[in-house]
């Protein structure tokens, strides 16, 4: 293989061809800048973010990233131990590559009457670089910087539709929200700054480990307490969820699929790595007198209660979605709750499958909110009435995410959902596990009120044939396709997500 | 006298809780901004006090990429907050409620 011949840059590969495809669309458009080839535009984001997809799961295959006591090639530093590609960034760098790829070709339609489509497409794609870039980010520097990339472009694309009042409300609160949580993320650096001396991950948890951390007593603990909220608001998890229903509903559909399963993913790796490597549960504990799975435990209950329970009162679809977004990031939160001294792979190992299948499952279900807003049907679950008569394709496929959301057997959210309740039951955590089971009991009935409503009610009113916009259909099957997929595909990825959250927590 | 490291942390903590004050009783978004950056120096005061005592310049440095960031972040913002106006004729952030629930 020619691959040990490769400078170590070339392992971060996936984000660069992310940022290279953002740069390509700059140069297309400034060549022609009046065309409207949204055609081109798509396909080259599309292509982009494949390539992407195609180099991080051939890294992950070869063993790039894999610990070389297990028979890889070793877990890789880059720009002097500023950003690691192991299998947890190759993982995350997986499930990014695949949501902007399903996001493009189904803004191939979505978008096609906008004015400014070369901007649209460059702006996701520098969004999934900083996302990308997150999953390997190895100091609180880079991660900042990663995390921002991530968020700016956001911010711009939530409020792309201009002239539209619900689009420029949600990206006004979305910023607003996000630039407050990252105001309070930087100080909390800042602080676990002066209590470590240090910004690098394994040097933080150097310093901890000897005990010499935090001389005035309270910096670390605050700075860790301040890292948590700048965690809370990517991964749109209690207290910063605030944002998640506003921006998800004013924002075109795409990007609310966009934010909401690749933005989390992107959150949750930076909280895994920094609260596995830099903060070691026990040493931690000991510097300050509180176990920080603690916070996680609270947040993971609050959360996805809240969600679920804010979910089930609403009557606006994409709202709906929004709500259940902030529920199911109650249940990656386990992830981290489960973690302790001598354990927690088995737990933060499912929270990384949720991850996964809801990268496919979530885009699917925004994405046919995304093919409903094309149509022009409406927003409420009365709207969608009878909508499987005009078109069973997409309905079908609708219905395999509503039962994978809702953990139905055998679909892949029914998996990932059994393995985080047995995690969270194997690190002893009964009350989350609880929460765990009623929450998705109950997330069923308003997940299967929208089935219900396009297969069974009547329509409210009669509608002509409904238009089969290719983009739009293309995506929404591949999701479906994958949805189904991960039941023969399921053990291969688990195994990969536990492999890589034991080499995290060893 | 001597300045010490927790003078430095005090005068940080004292511009992030103005900050912050700001953020929760100001409604103009421009004023909100302002609270924003007022809250970023406060880090950059943490940072540089920090690095100073620890005498490793990473904190330095860190405060520079802060800068940049939230000079990014202006940008961002206030492209923002001119569509806030074109589409309600009003910086306040109370008035856009379209969507309350």
């Amino acid at each position: 293989m020619a691959l040990l011949e490769l400078p170590a840059w070339t392992t971060l590969a996936p984000a660069l061809l992310l940022a290279l495809t953002a740069l390509v669309l700059f140069i297309i458009d400034s060549i022609s800048p009046d065309a409207q080839n949204s055609g081109l535009l798509a396909g080259t984001t599309a292509a982009g973010s494949l390539a992407s997809l195609g180099v991080a799961v051939w890294y992950l295959l070869a063993g790039v990233g894999t610990p070389t006591v297990d028979g890889g090639r070793g877990i890789i530093d880059v720009l002097g131990d500023q950003f690691v590609v192991d299998q947890l960034a190759l993982f995350f760098m997986i499930i990014v590559a695949v949501v902007t790829a399903l996001v493009a070709v189904a803004s191939y339609d979505y978008m096609e009457d906008h004015t400014y489509q070369a901007e649209y497409y460059s702006l996701v794609l520098l969004a999934a670089t900083g996302m990308s870039f997150m999953a390997a980010a190895n100091s609180l520097v880079t991660i900042f910087i990663a995390l921002e990339l991530a968020s700016l472009p956001s911010y711009a694309l939530v409020s792309i539709l201009k002239d539209n009042r619900g689009s420029v409300e949600g990206g006004l609160k979305y910023f607003l929200i996000g630039a407050l949580s990252s105001a309070i993320f930087v100080y909390g650096i800042s602080l676990v700054y002066g209590a470590t001396g240090h910004l690098q991950l394994e040097n933080i948890a150097a310093v901890i480990e000897a005990g010499e951390a935090d001389p005035y007593g309270g910096l670390l603990g605050l700075g860790i307490l301040m890292l948590i909220g700048g965690f809370a608001f990517k991964t749109a998890s209690v207290p910063f969820h605030f944002w998640a229903p506003e921006a998800y509903e004013g924002a075109p559909a795409p990007i609310s699929a966009f934010l909401s399963s690749a933005s989390k993913a992107a959150g949750f790796v930076i909280a895994f790595r920094v609260f596995t490597e830099a903060f070691p549960v026990a040493e931690t504990a000991s510097a300050i007198g509180v176990d920080w799975t603690l916070a996680f435990i609270i947040l993971a209950i609050v959360t996805m209660t809240l969600g679920n329970f804010a979910a089930a009162t609403q009557n606006n679809v994409k709202r709906m979605l929004a709500y259940s977004s902030i529920g199911h990031a109650g249940y990656a939160l386990i992830g981290l709750a489960g973690i302790s001294a001598g354990g927690g792979e088995l737990v933060m190992g499912a929270a990384m499958m949720h991850l996964f299948v809801y990268g496919f499952m979530n885009t699917g279900a925004f994405l046919f909110v995304a093919l409903a807003e094309y149509w022009g049907v409406g927003r409420t679950f009365e709207d969608y009435n009878g909508l499987g008569r005009r078109a069973p394709v997409a309905c079908f496929a609708l219905a395999i995410f509503m039962f994978s959301l809702a953990g139905i057997p055998p679909l892949g959210g029914f998996w990932s959902k059994y393995f985080l309740f047995t995690g969270a039951l194997e690190a002893g955590l009964i009350v989350v596990a609880a929460a765990l089971v009623i929450n998705s009991a109950l997330s069923l009935y308003y997940y299967s009120r929208l089935v219900k409503a396009v297969w069974i009610e009547e329509p409210v009113t009669e509608r002509d044939g409904l238009s089969q916009p290719v983009g739009l259909y293309a995506a929404i099957v591949v999701a479906a396709v994958m949805t189904l997929a991960l039941l023969p595909l399921f053990g291969p990825v688990a195994d990969t997500a536990v492999d890589a959250a034991t080499a995290m927590l060893a | 006298m001597t300045v010490g490291v927790e003078h430095y942390v005090l005068l940080s903590m004292a511009l992030f809780a103005i900050g912050l004050f700001g953020i929760l009783t100001r409604r103009n978004a421009l004023m909100f901004l302002m609270s924003v950056e007022l809250m970023l120096n406060a880090a950059n005061i943490n940072l540089i006090a920090f690095a100073f005592y620890h005498g490793n310049l990473s904190g330095q440095v860190f405060a520079l990429f802060t800068m940049a960031l939230a000079a990014a972040e202006v940008a961002v913002g206030l492209g923002i907050i001119l569509l806030l106006y074109r589409n309600f004729r009003d910086v306040d952030v109370t008035v856009p409620t379209t969507m309350r629930w």
